[in-house]
């Protein structure tokens, strides 16, 4: 957030595809002639793990990592992921996220071992985000994903909301030929239709 | 797509991550042989190479080690061939060995050496700061900042190898390897692979005694002359930055600035954009070349500041080399790194440390306390549960040790010796189940030292491919000292941890080429192992508790080898090969809320509904594998097959999904009404899941 640089933070779970989404974003920049950073979790981290990159756009981005309390962005595959990242949203920052919860098995462990009287709650965590003053785009990934044909296309959808919201510096156009360049070539046309849900829900949502 | 833009010959602008940018900057260099075992963050050059050869005509090993890999392309480097190898920093330990001795004897074709370090430890077991092995190995070590500079780099190397016959080293750091970046691709031209003549080239390549002792007055020789190597000086570049406008080269060097920096490597953008955040003037001096440092340019620049700071990650290493030549280039220069307690040689670096630093040194206000707005934040996640790695829905580890444990009954009746690989996870809470941990293969060593002193039985955790890289001197050892000790195998057919390659064991080489399986119950048996029972990671759970007791009663050397492979690896080629997942489910009717499924089982798939406390498992995460099913003793668990007429049974292979489809085609055409029920819950089901693409 200095100037003209755009910076984000993704994040997940492992497994749901948080590379991807900074690959197509990736991607999209290199189309649109516009210089971009990142610095990506590969390896042991993605066994269901907690999954974050750092993605930074413009000229005068030069290190790969976001600094704490600068991101204009959080998009979330995951509502806990995005609470556990927060410390890196800028003040007033813009959350993407996921209205769908993923329950890590330790917690489910806790729960069946009475050492937990229960789960987490989606409106304690959503609330928790909006008192440290963020400001909240909800989108429920799954359901548009899996009605755009494949469930598995929940960071495509997500990838078209980050699209559509307001500040974001890469064209639509740009960020859908990015999506369409990483998917396998079969799956273009059910990622096309998750991607444009996802913008479509985003911009209904500001 | 990163991959395609690896191979594409024509030039072109594309975003890619650094291991990528090497790869596509040795092909460019025409690199001939290459050799390689995988560990994070470097495994995507491998990986990549790996994909490339279909495309490319060049020699490709998936070694058995670091050191095999080294040894590798040092063997095509001195009949001549250009070669490349990568390791992390921790395998650098392991090709230690021939890697000093080669410093010695030199080599012909330009021979490249990748050693990525890991600070912050993302996933080693240490960090190892692997700048150390370049001096005091005396072998040429360059670092690069970014993606663009590591491609750059890697030509130069091979140039400079050949140029002084020597083999070069280039450090990367996690944050290099695994950032990606927008890189100018030039155009491949390559020449075709033809075997050279050794006659024609023959020299020896020895070091031993006098020899050795020639060797050293020659290496010491040629690091001279590497130091004043013009086609180097590029790489340590004198910058000024005056608040606003950065300038490079001569006219910067000429300048005299009161705040000097000092970086390499990921350092060095930190340092650059914590200036230009702070609007603060400086004078920057960027070292690519870290041996040998380019001593007379630190010296000129130690002349023109009063006052340095040395920003690099982990040791002091340019900061021990700055403080001692400043005491003739500088002595009034004040110099502020590690020693001054303004930088630890702990974790990684990010922009909040350095221009923290930066502020206090040039006088100007910090514009954001990021320091203050992180902890502030960082305690409204405290509520949330950790989510540490575990092991994936259908993953055979898991089953394999549920059964260990309940054979052993108490498993901290034991010393458990763990190892390198997925199953290393067992340290982690909940689990939490792991004696000790060093580094591959080290749990042999461990548990034969433990058998003299412990009471208690020694059981060691192996997987297949961490067996072949450093478990079988440990084997041998064991057999030959009668010692006592059962070790446990997990033959998942891949190096799963890394990314699922390929491994002595798997029946194929580089390149998906067909190459020799070992069968490691025979070499087992070959060296003597006393007692060895096979097991089945997915089959009855109560036999294979038997056939661990069996192994775990024994006196002297046994092993376990589990079978089953890596899901993630397994499942991917089912999908491919045209199968379809058939996910597990609850019967709510029966579930009785035992949560034997859950406890000390873990899966992914499974959680507990909130609306009734009973077990569920998501259809989309669940491959099918079935064992919980077994775990039930209510028998609440069933294959979604059942609801369409099919067996209740794991369905893992394409032979028994074809099976499955014939039972649902079949009972379609007999009763066209009789399924609507049942369809619509297990097609919904598979569904989701079946399409499992490449876009998860």
């Amino acid at each position: 957030m200095t100037g003209d640089t755009f910076d984000l933070i993704a994040c997940g779970v492992g497994g749901q595809g948080v590379v991807l989404m900074c690959n197509a974003v990736g991607e999209a920049c290199a189309l649109a002639d516009m210089k971009a950073i990142s610095g990506e979790m590969h390896g042991l981290a993605q066994r269901s793990g907690s999954v974050f990159i750092h993605q930074r756009i413009g000229e005068r981005a030069l290190a790969p990592l976001v600094p704490y309390g600068e991101a204009d962005v959080i998009l979330a595959l995951e509502p806990m992921e995005a609470l556990r990242h927060l410390h890196y949203l800028a003040p007033g920052g813009l959350v993407i996220t996921n209205t769908h919860l993923v329950h890590p098995p330790g917690e489910t462990n806790a729960l069946a071992t009475k050492q937990a009287e229960g789960y987490i709650e989606y409106d304690t965590v959503m609330s928790t985000i909006r008192e440290a003053g963020a400001r909240v785009i909800e989108i429920d990934a799954l359901e548009l994903a899996n009605r755009a044909g494949n469930a598995l296309t929940e960071n495509v959808v997500m990838v078209g909301a980050l699209a559509a919201s307001a500040g974001f510096p890469v064209a639509k156009e740009a960020m859908l030929e990015g999506v369409k360049a990483i998917v396998p070539p079969k799956a273009v046309a059910v990622n096309e239709k998750a991607f444009e849900s996802g913008y479509a829900a985003c911009r209904k949502a500001q | 797509m990163a991959f395609k833009d690896v191979i594409e010959k024509e030039p072109r602008r594309a975003y890619m991550l650094t291991n990528e940018a090497i790869v596509r900057a040795a092909l460019e260099a025409d690199v001939k042989v290459v050799s390689f075992y995988p560990g994070a963050p470097q495994t995507e050059i491998m990986d990549t190479f790996d994909r490339a050869l279909a495309h490319f005509d060049y020699r490709m090993e998936v070694a058995a080690n670091e050191k095999v890999a080294l040894e590798t392309v040092a063997g095509a480097a001195m009949v001549g061939q250009r070669s490349l190898t990568s390791m992390k920093s921790v395998g650098t330990n392991v090709a230690a060995d021939a890697l000093y001795s080669l410093a010695y004897t030199g080599v012909k074709g330009g021979c490249v050496c990748c050693i990525a370090d890991d600070p912050y430890a993302h996933s080693s077991q240490s960090e190892q700061d692997g700048r150390w092995f370049g001096s005091t190995s005396y072998l040429p070590m360059l670092e690069p900042s970014d993606p663009v500079e590591a491609a750059d780099m890697v030509k130069a190397s091979f140039d400079l190898s050949e140029k002084y016959e020597s083999l070069v080293l280039l450090r990367t750091t996690t944050r290099v390897n695994h950032q990606s970046g927008v890189v100018q691709l030039n155009p491949i031209t390559r020449t075709p692979f033809e075997k050279l003549s050794w006659v024609e080239n023959r020299r020896k390549y020895v070091t031993l005694g006098a020899i050795a002792r020639a060797g050293k007055e020659r290496v010491l020789e040629k690091m001279e002359r590497i130091r004043n190597e013009v086609d180097l000086a590029r790489f340590n570049r004198v910058e000024h930055f005056d608040g606003q406008e950065l300038v490079i080269g001569k006219e910067a060097a000429a300048k005299t600035c009161k705040v000097g920096i000092i970086t390499a490597g990921v350092g060095y953008s930190y340092a650059l954009e914590s200036l230009m955040r702070l609007g603060a003037a400086a004078k920057m001096l960027k070292i690519g070349v870290l041996n040998p440092l380019p001593e007379d340019v630190i010296s000129t620049f130690l002349g023109t500041v009063d006052q340095v700071v040395v920003v690099e990650e982990l040791s002091p290493y340019i900061e021990n080399t700055v403080t001692a030549l400043a005491k003739d280039a500088n002595p009034a220069c004040e110099i502020i790194g590690k020693r001054s307690g303004h930088f630890s040689e702990a974790l990684e670096y990010n922009i909040p440390i350095v221009i923290g630093v930066l502020a206090q040194v040039t006088g100007k206000e910090l514009p954001f306390d990021h320091q203050a707005h992180s902890e502030k934040l960082m305690k409204l996640a405290e509520s949330l549960p950790q989510r540490l790695p575990v092991f994936c829905a259908g993953c055979p580890h898991r089953a394999t040790f549920w059964s260990v444990r309940r054979a052993l009954r108490k498993p901290d009746s034991v010393f458990f010796a763990n190892d390198i690989g997925c199953y290393s996870m067992l340290s982690l809470e909940p689990i939490d189940w792991t004696d000790s941990l060093l580094c591959m293969g080290s749990s042999m060593g461990v548990a034969a030292g433990v058998q003299h002193s412990a009471q208690e039985r020694a059981i060691v955790a192996l997987g297949d491919s961490t067996f072949f890289h450093a478990a079988l001197p440990g084997v041998v050892n064991a057999v030959h000292n009668q010692d006592d000790m059962t070790l446990i195998i997990l033959h998942n057919s891949v190096t799963a941890m890394t990314g699922q390659q390929t491994h002595p064991a798997h029946p194929h080489r580089a390149g998906g080429m067909p190459g020799e399986q070992l069968d490691i119950g025979a070499v087992l048996e070959g060296l003597g192992v006393g007692k060895i029972v096979h097991i089945d990671s997915y089959a009855d759970v109560k036999a294979n508790i038997k056939a661990c007791k069996e192994a775990l009663d024994h006196e002297g050397v046994s092993a376990i080898i589990s079978h089953g492979e890596c899901a993630l690896y397994h499942f991917r080629n089912y999908r491919h090969a045209g199968g379809k997942l058939v996910p597990f489910f609850v019967d709510k009717d029966i579930c009785r809320k035992a949560y034997t499924c859950i406890r000390d089982f873990m899966c992914p798939a499974i959680s507990i509904d909130p609306s009734d406390g009973k077990a569920q498992i998501a259809p989309e995460l669940c491959v099918g594998c079935g064992v919980c099913s077994q775990l039930c003793g209510w028998k609440a668990i069933k294959s979604t097959a059942t609801l369409q007429g099919g067996e209740n049974k794991a369905y893992m292979e394409l032979e028994d999904y074809h099976e499955l489809q014939k039972v649902i085609q079949g009972k379609g055409k007999g009763k066209d009404n009789g399924n609507g029920k049942s369809k619509s819950k297990g097609k919904s089901k598979g569904k989701g899941s079946a399409k499992k693409g490449g876009d998860a």
